[in-house]
């Protein structure tokens, strides 16, 4: 990504802010820190932001409170919740303010990149329309895979999990992360390794055979990694 | 049986058997003082009798029931009953007997008196009792029935809000105010006692929000640092290895405490807002999320939605528990193995090839009790199926007969 993103981060706990932080700037954004909805508010003055990553409980209210009044604003940002509250109330009545999306602490960042990266893809609907790493291209919209301008099919799973490595480039994602990401339309946990194993195996297979590189290395039986030199 | 009719019954019945005993005692004591009345008339009547038999002759005196007839001795002074027949009807008559002694002979005099009268006073007097008491009990009743109706009446009003009451609809409890001191009170403990869980309830959600939030946030640091850790470059494969795990075990953590406090928000009712739902729909569109799953372990599905059946209960517990049980028996079931998904008369039974289980059956439904291949799982998911079908009185069963079987009856 050549344009630098700014990434508004409110976030009370310092330790778990000062991560996602260095999480997000690895990843070519440009995060900046709130640590309560005082200095939030401040800092949505100043600077431009393309997305907001919102803590619920903070010290000096509720970050509901601040999804009205960006949304009172009528910028186009976007806006993630992430909370330790899984209460499903709360994250109706958020998501109904007009939050984007809604990730329950403790989140994985490969899964906090890929939904941030939606999110703004879903932002700027006339830029990335389709997404490049060398000779693979993806249509998230049509979910449509070419590798070296020849179409390749994928199937549904298989589709999300390129699109999830198209946004983690050069991270290691373990097992665990994957697992999530796969059974988070089960609506649970449940379905973990084997489950990986299976769909990342067809994945390259697909991608070798219509004569892209190797790019998911296994790193140490652990993880993967999609490396891009 | 309800307090007025248990009063009134009482009312009743003991009416009845006084009613009864007075009217009794009542006839003869009335019957006595009249008869005493009769005799003491009688006796005036002797007096007059020797009044007259010293100026006049005897036989002269006897008339239509005064009999005189002559005798050699003396008779003693009594009274009896007789019977006369006049114009061919009995009548009771009363008899006082007794000897006059005029020129050296004796009379045997018999006077009588008719009881046709005190009977016929007996009668009306009985009857007038009878009919005062009757109104009277007949008035007091309904005059009890009443008041015990209106000293009731916000005594059943209080009945009526504390069964409607439920804490999690946030409402408090407000009882009308009694004129009678005991249900005055009665209401105002109620009053306070609802206050007071009404003030546990909401301590109890406050402390499972807390313990959600403390505790996920500090697992959120951990999983974060492993995360940021396994970036690094210069790792080797123990380290990796040592990473990947505490990441996978914070992960699980986090699982299970969502899960329990999952169990905790059931236990204390706080999905209780319902609606009627088809369950036939709910089953189909639960089972397509694991289209992927059940295509992966090549289980042969078998779909037998017989009727459509009308479910009331909470949406997402709904979902909770199908999703539970189909993923349980597609997490349990043998590669190639077979699930069976059936719906008739009410009934949801869900069936899965797979091994026996390495623990007691009763157990089945215990909090993380799982089978010796399968500790990767929580072991949670069916204790929140039984959970959500006690909440809601459905009758859930298992049983092991070459296959795993999971039947539930809803009952509404």
């Amino acid at each position: 990504m050549l344009k630098k993103y700014n990434i508004l981060v409110v976030e009370d706990e310092s330790e778990l802010a000062k991560s996602t932080i260095s999480s997000l700037s690895e990843n070519g954004f440009s995060p900046f820190h709130a640590k309560d909805l005082k200095s939030a508010r401040k800092l949505l003055k100043q600077e431009k932001f393309t997305a907001v990553l919102l803590d619920l409980g903070l010290p000096d209210g509720d970050g509901i409170s601040l999804i009205k009044e960006i949304k009172n604003t009528k910028i186009e940002i976007g806006l993630i919740i992430l909370s330790a509250k899984d209460a499903l109330e709360k994250k109706v009545q958020g998501l109904e303010l007009g939050a984007d999306d809604y990730l329950t602490k403790p989140f994985f960042f490969s899964e906090l990149n890929a939904r941030l990266k939606s999110v703004i893809r879903r932002l700027n609907l006339e830029e990335n329309q389709q997404l490049t790493i060398n000779e693979i291209t993806l249509f998230p919209k049509e979910m449509r895979t070419l590798i070296h301008g020849k179409i390749v099919e994928l199937t549904g799973k298989e589709f999300g999990l390129l699109l999830y490595f198209f946004s983690n480039p050069n991270r290691v994602i373990s097992k665990t992360t994957l697992g999530e990401f796969m059974s988070s339309s089960y609506a649970d946990y449940g379905f973990t390794d084997d489950v990986v194993y299976t769909h990342i195996k067809n994945l390259k297979k697909k991608i070798t055979n219509s004569g892209g590189d190797d790019y998911i290395k296994n790193v140490y039986g652990v993880g993967y990694k999609f490396t891009v030199a | 049986m309800k307090l007025l009719t248990k009063t009134s019954l009482n009312f009743i019945s003991a009416s009845v058997i006084f009613f009864l005993i007075g009217s009794v005692a009542m006839y003869f004591s009335v019957r006595n003082i009249i008869a005493e009345d009769l005799q003491n008339r009688l006796l005036q009547q002797q007096k007059d009798f020797f009044y007259n038999a010293d100026q006049n002759k005897l036989t002269d005196l006897s008339s239509k029931l005064v009999f005189i007839q002559i005798t050699d001795k003396e008779i003693v002074h009594s009274f009896s009953d007789t019977v006369l027949i006049v114009n061919d009807s009995y009548i009771l008559y009363r008899k006082l007997q007794f000897s006059y002694l005029q020129d050296e002979q004796y009379y045997h005099v018999s006077i009588l008196k008719s009881q046709n009268q005190s009977d016929s006073l007996i009668k009306k007097i009985v009857i007038m009792n009878v009919g005062f008491a009757m109104l009277f009990f007949l008035i007091m009743f309904f005059v009890n029935r009443h008041s015990i109706k209106s000293a009731l009446s916000v005594f059943y009003s209080t009945i009526c809000k504390l069964e409607n009451f439920e804490l999690s609809k946030l409402q408090t409890l407000t009882l009308e105010t009694a004129e009678v001191h005991e249900i005055k009170k009665l209401n105002e403990v109620f009053e306070k006692m609802a206050t007071q869980i009404y003030n546990d309830f909401e301590a109890q959600k406050e402390y499972t929000e807390n313990v959600s939030h403390e505790l996920q946030t500090p697992l959120a640091i951990i999983s974060s640092k492993a995360d940021e850790l396994m970036q690094a470059d210069n790792l080797s494969k123990e380290q990796m290895e040592q990473l990947a795990l505490l990441l996978e075990t914070t992960n699980r953590l986090s699982k299970i405490n969502q899960a329990l406090i999952f169990l905790t928000k059931i236990d204390n009712r706080f999905y209780t807002q319902g609606s009627s739902f088809s369950l036939n729909i709910l089953v189909k569109e639960k089972l397509q999320i694991f289209d992927a799953a059940i295509q992966e372990k090549k289980l042969k599905l078998e779909l037998d939605l017989l009727d459509n059946t009308q479910i009331y209960m909470n949406p997402y517990l709904a979902e909770t528990l199908i999703i539970n049980l189909i993923k349980n028996a597609i997490i349990h079931n043998t590669n190639g193995g077979m699930l069976h998904v059936q719906l008739s008369n009410n009934t949801l039974s869900i069936s899965n090839s797979g091994y026996p289980l390495s623990f007691p059956q009763k157990d089945i439904f215990k909090r993380f009790i799982r089978s010796e291949n399968s500790k990767k799982n929580l072991g949670i998911g069916l204790s929140i199926v039984q959970r959500i079908c006690k909440l809601y009185n459905f009758d859930l069963k298992y049983k092991y007969q070459e296959e795993h079987n999971f039947v539930i009856q809803f009952e509404n």
